[in-house]
């Protein structure tokens, strides 16, 4: 009852929510020196070639009505046109999102299974020698640049090894990718019953998974850690000690009383990682939603930014409701 | 899980073997000048079985260190230094984790103060309960759960049926006081720590709840240890009853002879502050000064003491028994006039 009334609630701001972003974004994105028109043209194009290009665009209009343009378009469901893909935004994005969402779920499964797994144990020994190893883990994932990381994982097992296939993609060259459904290739590859291409499709997965997986468990394993920490020592935990709980059963008490900190900073970093996986899709050729929006940005080509920047905020208020329905279900203090 | 080989129940009537003896308990904690500073100098304290015996102090006075340490849990980050509680004829402070494990809330039970920050709030109270049933004696959920029911009618918690689905956040104060006795009392322990168990609770609830757990625990046969702040309460319900002051135990006599002949001038105080009588109140209430000086030398109501003497801030007294059952750690105990 209260959950669904909370849940209306939230719906209805999602849409000022939405509108409030773009306009931000759209006058950032106004702000960056260059001019498309230009860009398109190429360097021989003359003065009133552009000058009739940028009326054609637009680009000639006062800035508002740009934007009153840009969200009568958005209304229709028209993102937008990217003049370097020549195709509609909604439709590149259509298939690059799911790469990006297909890498980042995974690379943040595996960061929750370390991060949380490593967290408890340290919290459970604080002075233990796995406590030990996850402070020098957490400070130096932290300190380690993806990009670079994910060139010495391709250098030892791809160059030297050989173990990883070639950085090039999310599927073998040679391998039929199967019919697309959600974007997702080993979920699509799976549906279509198509194993070679689900094989292949995990391999191309190891290398970048494990490099955003491995680097960003780090907040989550500190944020565990330090909870898990001082749940333990809340009286409720020493109480239960003191009724001679057994110490597994205590540790397990005190995890559920420190999900909400990790659900929160679990969900702070899946919107982040949608834009912050871009070094790591270029390094991997991934074709994903980040690569484009940089692209985008480089080349003038403002509706890639703005279509990605939308696809993107959509994307965390949604994990964000989640996140808050988890809550919900979590704590039984908030239903009012 | 360990099975705990328990002996036969005794009755309530006393024997010459205590059921729990503490002997010269000590507990550290550490100090930011380095030298650990001491909040137990050497309990000495003995329960008979099915006894119910008081032990009054004020704040700060080690009451919660020495219920917590008694069962080897000294509050963090306070370390037992010495001394040894026997229990049963065992060792306590000498037992495996998981020998300690199966008599914490088994044989030996807490009752705690301020329960709704100790149980878990994020499971119900019947769950909770519940839990100490399966965990110590082994039964399944369903028995578990009819235990849970029949402990929290025995709490007088009204509407028990619907309690069982509560959160801790959803009871008020009195109710989580009868849910944290419920768990203590769910196992039938042969020992329960009632640690100053109604302070927040408002005086009808107190008498309420203190009556109730003293006649449960007097059903059950269980011995207390009846820790408070209040020395009223000790009169009470307690036979024998033990003044602690600053980590010593001051004085220790019966009912009848700390009430009617108290002999240390602490004692003296603590029952002039609850007196009616302004006289009694003003010739022996004297005001905590604050100072906590840790004099390891001479006795640790010196600074306090009205008839305090050079002797006092030199010499630790003794704990002498100056009539039959009756002890006090005093050089100039007060004789009844």
């Amino acid at each position: 009852m209260s959950v669904l009334f909370y849940l209306g609630k939230r719906l209805v701001f999602v849409v000022p929510q939405l509108l409030g972003i773009v306009l931000v974004s759209f006058l950032l994105v106004k702000s960056i020196p260059g001019d498309p028109a230009v860009l398109m043209l190429g360097p021989t194009a003359t003065p009133s070639a552009i000058a009739a290009l940028q009326q054609q665009l637009g680009l000639d209009q006062p800035l508002y009505t740009q934007f009153l343009i840009y969200v009568r378009d958005l209304l229709h469901g028209d993102l937008g046109t990217s003049w370097q893909t020549t195709r509609p935004v909604l439709e590149d994005l259509v298939q690059r999102f799911p790469a990006t969402l297909e890498l980042v779920t995974y690379s943040l499964v595996l960061a929750i299974l370390i991060g949380v797994t490593l967290g408890v144990y340290a919290a459970r020994n604080p002075s233990g020698w796995v406590a030990r190893v996850t402070d020098f883990y957490g400070i130096s994932a932290g300190a380690l640049p993806d990009f670079w990381f994910a060139l010495v994982l391709i250098f030892i097992f791809y160059t030297v090894l050989g173990w990883a296939p070639a950085p090039l993609g999310r599927i073998d060259m040679i391998v039929l990718p199967p019919m697309p459904v959600t974007g997702a290739l080993t979920i699509d590859s799976l549906l279509a019953g198509d194993f070679e291409a689900f094989k292949s499709a995990c391999a191309h997965l190891v290398l970048p998974v494990l490099t955003l997986g491995l680097l960003n468990a780090g907040p989550i394993l500190k944020m565990t850690q330090s909870t898990m920490e001082k749940m333990l020592e809340a009286d409720f935990s020493r109480y239960e000690v003191l009724c001679g709980v057994p110490q597994r059963l205590v540790v397990r008490h005190a995890l559920r009383n420190a999900l909400p900190s990790i659900v929160t900073i679990i969900s702070v970093l899946y919107g982040f990682l949608i834009g912050g996986a871009v070094l790591v899709e270029i390094v991997f050729s991934w074709g994903g939603a980040g690569q484009y929006a940089v692209q985008g940005v480089l080349n003038s080509d403002i509706y890639p930014v703005l279509g990605f920047v939308l696809f993107s905020a959509v994307f965390s208020l949604v994990v964000y409701i989640v996140v808050d329905l988890i809550y919900f279900l979590l704590d039984p203090r908030i239903t009012n | 899980m360990t099975t705990v080989v328990l002996p036969p129940q005794t009755g309530s009537a006393r024997t010459a073997e205590p059921l729990i003896e503490v002997r010269n308990l000590r507990v550290t904690f550490p100090s930011s000048n380095g030298e650990p500073k001491e909040v137990l100098k050497g309990i000495d304290l003995a329960v008979q079985p099915g006894e119910i015996v008081g032990l009054v102090g004020e704040s700060g006075a080690g009451k919660t260190t020495m219920a917590r340490s008694i069962l080897g849990l000294p509050p963090p980050p306070g370390r037992i230094s010495a001394g040894e509680v026997l229990f049963e004829g065992r060792q306590i402070l000498k037992l495996s984790e998981p020998e300690l494990r199966g008599l914490r809330g088994r044989r030996l039970s807490v009752v705690v103060p301020n329960p709704r920050a100790e149980l878990n709030p994020l499971l119900t109270v019947g769950r909770q309960i519940a839990s100490m049933a399966r965990i110590h004696l082994n039964v399944g959920s369903q028995e578990a759960q009819k235990m849970a029911l029949q402990i929290l009618r025995d709490v007088q918690i009204p509407d028990p049926e619907r309690r069982l689905n509560a959160y801790p956040h959803e009871l008020s104060g009195g109710m989580a006081q009868r849910v944290v006795i419920a768990m203590a009392l769910i196992c039938n322990p042969a020992f329960v720590i009632s640690d100053d168990a109604t302070s927040g609770l408002d005086v009808t609830v107190q008498a309420q709840i203190l009556d109730l757990l003293a006649k449960l625990a007097a059903d059950q046969g269980s011995a207390m240890l009846f820790i408070t702040r209040d020395v009223g309460i000790t009169a009470h319900f307690c036979s024998r009853t033990a003044v602690l002051y600053s980590g010593e135990i001051m004085e220790m006599a019966s009912r009848e002879d700390l009430f009617l002949r108290p002999a240390h001038p602490y004692t003296l105080m603590l029952l002039a502050a609850f007196s009616h009588s302004p006289t009694l109140r003003e010739s022996w209430s004297v005001p905590d000064t604050g100072v906590r000086r840790q004099t390891r030398a001479g006795c640790q109501y010196a600074q306090r003491c009205p008839i305090a003497q050079p002797v006092c801030r030199a010499e630790r007294p003794a704990f002498a028994e100056i009539a039959p059952g009756h002890f006090a750690r005093c050089h100039f105990p007060v004789r009844p006039a």
